[in-house]
């Protein structure tokens, strides 16, 4: 017999297992979140929306249906960044301004799959206006605090997706990443976070920032419940035209297969040089445990990171535009003036941080004819104090907000799967804080870093456990 | 990019643009165009050839397909 009052703290695939077999009823799960999410959002505020009514009401007909014994996510909450698309509501995208428009006719493509696939789509979440910051400090709708220590920053953009998850209020969220924003959360709040390669997940039904970059993918507290979620949302859909036309690739029927035939190794150069001890430290744990000392350098990570900045500036300042000329009032302080100094920029600046990137894919490529997955830190150190201006890295000071994406940026510039993986105790002053390291595979290789990650976590080397929120 | 060439340029594209930069924003958006400006530098160093393609790459859309 379960205990009702416990649900929230299920893993996604054990609480599905129990809805198909009706050992569960979907309706006490969705309520267990609900309840959960009511004890705790105060103190995190990770959710701006939250839509008991539409998922009881989904869970007591999931509870009728004799096909959720088919249903890989039957009965499991989830919920979205609030720039997905959610039927009858505006697409907030973090904004003031997007209160204004008009609501969406459907959900997106992502949660549509989701729901198909029987999970409970139950509210949305906190964001950097636009997708623009590592930090989900929005000014807006308020900060989301990190579950682990509520002094700090959740990281962002998606940082409502990743709190979420470390608080227990859901076991699965989705999120975006354009320049690191699912791994940076991933890392400061101690969960595991996949993006994807670019263009395997369909982004219809999102709001953008950067079209170049921008990515959709998971979060959940164990990598089984990642390529759970993840099987289910892949496929092609033609109203993204970034999204590859590939099968379904499963991963989670996959992930016991052990990593003796997959050849590690540790990105050196700029991902130590832009990193912490405690960063540095994670990744060498995550080494040993894989049993290698390989070390791997690219060339001109700093110029890939600086191209993907740069690609960020010129579509990011070109899709808020005609925002920028009528409503700049409105922006987040946060956001507002980089996004006027971005609308203003050089075509020629974007054109040319295109070809480096085209470039540095094809380096990069060559790297990946010896190794099959390479580790870096996800963010050069844990989790800093909301209101935080500066950090020290390796004695140079450095701003603290656009730095949490300095080891995220070059990576997601040319489209590479990361499965972040969080570690604890890396940081001797703050125990109590995790920090995250990016397991890296060749493009449309999520298996690899799949595999990796669950290797890791069958060893305990990695874990994302609930936050007490004592 | 001096410094003055930055606050020119922001002058010049704000205008041209119809985008007002008001007086309490206009130091914050020319630090960060000069950092976009030191980012561009980093991306102009690197040497790059005709054949060199760009990243952004164009998918035509066939009949029936949207």
């Amino acid at each position: 017999m379960n205990d009702v009052r416990a649900l929230w703290r299920g893993e996604a695939l054990a609480t599905a297992q129990q809805v198909r077999e009706g050992a569960l009823q979907a309706r006490d799960v969705v309520q267990a979140s609900l309840d959960r999410i009511e004890a705790t959002d105060t103190r995190i505020n990770a959710f701006t929306t939250r839509l008991a009514e539409r998922a009881l009401k989904r869970a007591e007909q999931l509870d009728r249906d004799p096909k959720r014994s088919k249903l890989a996510l039957a009965g499991v909450p989830f919920a979205v960044k609030n720039l997905f698309d959610i039927a009858g509501m505006p697409t907030l995208a973090g904004s003031k301004i997007e209160r204004d428009a008009q609501p969406a006719r459907r959900d997106a493509v992502l949660v549509r799959r989701l729901e198909a696939a029987g999970a409970i789509l139950v509210g949305a979440l906190n964001m950097d206006e636009y997708a623009y910051g590592f930090t989900t400090e929005n000014t807006h709708y308020g900060p989301t605090r990190n579950p682990h220590d509520l002094e700090r920053i959740s990281g962002g953009s998606s940082g409502g997706s990743a709190a979420a998850v470390a608080a227990g209020q859901v076991p699965l969220t989705l999120g975006s990443d354009t320049n690191g924003s699912i791994r940076v959360p991933a890392s400061l709040c101690g969960i595991f976070g996949l993006k994807p390669t670019y263009g395997r997940l369909p982004r219809s039904g999102s709001y953008p920032f950067s079209s170049s970059l921008d990515h959709l993918g998971p979060f959940a507290r164990s990598v089984r419940d990642l390529a759970l979620a993840y099987d289910a949302m892949q496929g092609p859909h033609d109203d993204d035209p970034a999204c590859a036309q590939r099968s379904i690739e499963p991963t989670l029927s996959q992930l016991d297969q052990g990593v003796q035939q997959i050849r590690v190794a540790v990105l050196g150069g700029w991902f130590r040089e832009q990193a912490m001890d405690e960063a540095c430290a994670a990744v060498d744990v995550v080494a040993q445990a894989l049993g290698t000392n390989r070390l791997v350098e690219l060339p001109e990570v700093e110029r890939a990171r600086a191209a993907a900045f740069m690609i960020t500036c010129g579509e990011g300042g070109a899709l808020h535009l005609n925002h920028l000329r009528e409503r700049a009032h409105d922006f987040d302080p946060m956001t507002r003036e980089r996004f006027l100094a971005n609308a203003l920029i050089p075509a020629a600046w974007v054109a040319q941080a295109q070809r480096v990137r085209h470039w540095f894919a094809r380096r990069v490529a060559r790297a990946f004819e010896s190794v099959d997955v390479l580790l870096a830190p996800a963010t050069p150190c844990v989790a800093p104090k909301i209101g935080t201006e500066w950090l020290e890295i390796n004695g140079r000071p450095l701003p603290a907000r656009p730095s949490m994406g300095l080891l995220t940026q070059p990576i997601s510039c040319i489209g590479l799967p990361v499965v972040t993986v969080p570690l604890w105790g890396q940081n001797a002053a703050s125990p109590h804080l995790p920090i995250g390291v990016q397991v890296i595979a060749a493009p449309w290789r999520e298996d690899l870093a799949l595999r990796v990650a669950a290797e890791l976590e069958a060893q305990g080397v990695v874990t994302a456990p609930i936050a007490a929120l004592a | 990019m001096t410094p003055e060439q930055i606050e020119r340029l922001v002058d010049a594209q704000s205008a041209a643009l119809g985008v007002r930069i008001a007086a309490e924003h206009r130091k914050g958006v020319i630090a960060f165009y000069g950092l976009a400006a030191r980012m561009a530098e980093l991306v102009e160093g690197l040497p790059l050839t005709p054949a060199d393609e760009s990243g952004s790459v164009f998918a035509p859309v066939t009949p029936n397909a949207t």
